[in-house]
């Protein structure tokens, strides 16, 4: 491993020794200083991965630092740094103090930007296990309430039944092809006409473990009761951060599959699956969060189509996409952690005349509503609006118009919310607490990013165009 | 080779499917269910050490020994949990973890 190597590798040993060092700081001056090092840990980490790599190197360790890697680092910490700002004040209210917090978070994002940077299929795996064993914790965090530790151990449960449905496809992929190279064991898996029969076998596995970190229908069944019981700022780190790690995974995974015909159908049925029923159930929901869990489980259906559709440019739909929905799902769980401070209010009725008495929280809620449903000049149209263009350039018709109509479906549920915040409230609410300055300040950025990716999609489509493999 | 492949994967895929059997149909005790899932990633070790044989490689050997690593980090945090959750409502069964629905 050579100087040029180490330098490449910084922004991982920064988030590692970041989580590292603010464990050891806990022991001197607890519950003080943990938020502000995972922030410029995550910051500093950020700014690494933009700044172009001295010298070109190779893969060391399974770890490769391409433009892809660099970038889907970027963006993961930048995400760990929205989530430590919003989730600072929220936490003081519940009392989850101790460093194991800002900790946690920090090793998640490691865990995620290992995903991002994997060559090797085991680098992989171990990237995947440790952001989720991250999450099993945050999800359990607040123990004042007894539904954060049963969505806790329904993740975990569910969590450990995927990563034995991805151990056993990798190590079947890996008996069929004799590598754990990506490159060549998608090309291994290709071989001889219909493919190797192992290697298949192998795929079916691993492509359900997957579909359970991503929650496609049918393994989607936790993502509710996990949303619903979770800390709000856990969710929307869990929502938007382990999500695209996830889809940042199958763009290494499948463009070296190419041509691969037998992953067609399942995607195909994985993308039609979720579409409908995550953008029906949502209409049945009463609470925000239970609906924003279905709202995502459709969601993911769009990226799976866009997944699906990579001879027309769906890769790089999907790459964006992944991207502004951690815009808005950081918007639609950062207001909800906001609004939600003086006690838990997820009723949609109790969110009624929020846009008059918190217009700053309120707006944020209502923009994300307006994003995610897909109106433009949000970053949610012209996500939407690109999987859809990619799916009918790569002839995958009918399910493009299945998506469109559940798109159209879901504009219902998400506008809902946004009429609720501004018809007159049934009774004055009692407290007045606006939003901290950590918070205004990350929200107002993250809205910033949404609109401004809805109105000049174009550099940053240049962007994820170079970057792709 | 002495045992031929395709002993070791349908091996493999029998204690896979009997790991999953246990998760599904134990559902009464939580600590059973995490034995389940021992099950089904022994099952994938197996296979992985299998290939490696195979291949004459020790890369499958290697990742068995990190499922090894990562199981045992997984059964203490779920332990963790079951018994701060025990402490809280005294069962481990957890058809009785359903506050949330919907």
């Amino acid at each position: 491993m050579s100087a040029a190597d180490l330098w490449a590798v910084v922004p991982l040993l920064i988030l590692s020794c970041g989580s590292l060092l603010i464990l050891l700081q806990g022991a001197v001056v607890p519950g003080r200083y943990g938020t502000a090092i995972g922030v410029v840990a995550t910051l500093v980490a950020t700014l690494w991965a933009c700044q172009p790599p001295v010298a070109p190197t190779a893969p060391v360790l399974g770890i490769a630092t391409t433009p892809f890697a660099r970038f889907f680092t970027a963006v993961l910490a930048l995400t760990a740094t929205a989530v430590l700002l919003l989730s600072h004040h929220y936490n003081r209210h519940r009392e989850i103090t101790g460093e194991e917090y800002p900790a946690t978070v920090l090793f998640a994002t490691f865990g995620m930007a290992i995903v991002a940077s994997a060559v090797n299929l085991l680098t992989l795996f171990l990237g995947l296990e440790a952001l989720t064993f991250a999450f099993y914790i945050l999800v359990a965090i607040d123990r004042n309430r007894p539904a954060s530790g049963e969505a806790g151990l329904k993740y975990l449960l569910l969590g450990a039944i995927s990563a034995a449905f991805v151990g056993f496809g990798i190590a079947l992929i890996y008996t069929g092809t004799g590598t754990l190279g990506i490159a060549q064991a998608m090309q291994g898996s290709l071989t001889a006409g219909n493919g190797n029969p192992i290697a298949l076998a192998g795929w079916g596995f691993l492509l359900t473990g997957l579909a359970f970190k991503i929650s496609l229908v049918p393994a989607h069944l936790w993502t509710p009761d996990v949303y619903e019981g979770g800390p709000a700022p856990v969710i929307a780190f869990l929502s938007t951060a382990s999500k695209v790690a996830t889809i940042a995974l199958l763009l290494l995974l499948l463009p070296a599959a190419r041509g691969a015909l037998f992953l067609h159908l399942p995607l195909w049925w994985l993308a039609l699956l979720s579409m409908t029923v995550g953008n029906l159930a949502a209409l049945l929901q009463k609470n925000i969060k239970r609906m924003l869990a279905y709202s995502a489980i459709g969601q993911m259906g769009y990226v799976t189509l866009a997944l699906l559709s990579g001879n027309g440019g769906g890769y790089e739909a999907a790459a964006f996409y992944a991207v502004a929905y951690t815009g808005m799902n950081l918007l639609a769980f950062g207001s909800v952690a906001s609004l939600s401070r003086g006690g838990e209010v997820n009723i949609a009725e109790d969110y009624r005349g929020f846009g008059f008495t918190r217009p700053f929280a309120g707006g944020i809620l209502a923009l994300a509503m307006l994003a995610l449903a897909g109106i433009p000049p949000t970053a949610g149209f012209v996500g939407k609006f690109l999987i859809f263009a990619a799916a009918l350039r790569s002839g995958e018709v009918s399910l493009a118009i299945v998506g469109i109509l559940s798109a159209a479906v879901s504009i219902y549920f998400y506008l809902q919310v946004a009429v609720n915040l501004y018809l007159q409230p049934v009774e004055t609410p009692s407290d007045h607490n606006p939003a901290s300055l950590p918070e205004t300040a990350t929200l107002g950025l993250a809205a910033v990013i949404v609109v401004f990716l809805g109105v000049f999609p174009a550099p940053f489509l240049d962007l994820i165009a170079g970057i792709l493999p | 080779m002495i045992v031929p492949l395709a002993h070791v994967l349908i091996l493999a895929g029998i204690i896979f499917a009997l790991g999953l059997a246990c998760v599904i149909a134990w559902r009464t005790n939580v600590i059973m269910m995490l034995i389940g899932i021992e099950i089904m990633l022994n099952a994938a070790m197996l296979v992985a050490v299998g290939g490696s044989r195979l291949w004459g490689a020790t890369d499958g050997q290697v990742f068995a020994l990190m499922i090894m690593a990562m199981t045992s980090a997984e059964v203490s945090l779920a332990l963790a949990l079951v018994v701060y959750l025990h402490r809280r409502k005294k069962t481990v069964n957890a058809d009785e973890f359903d506050s949330m629905k919907g």
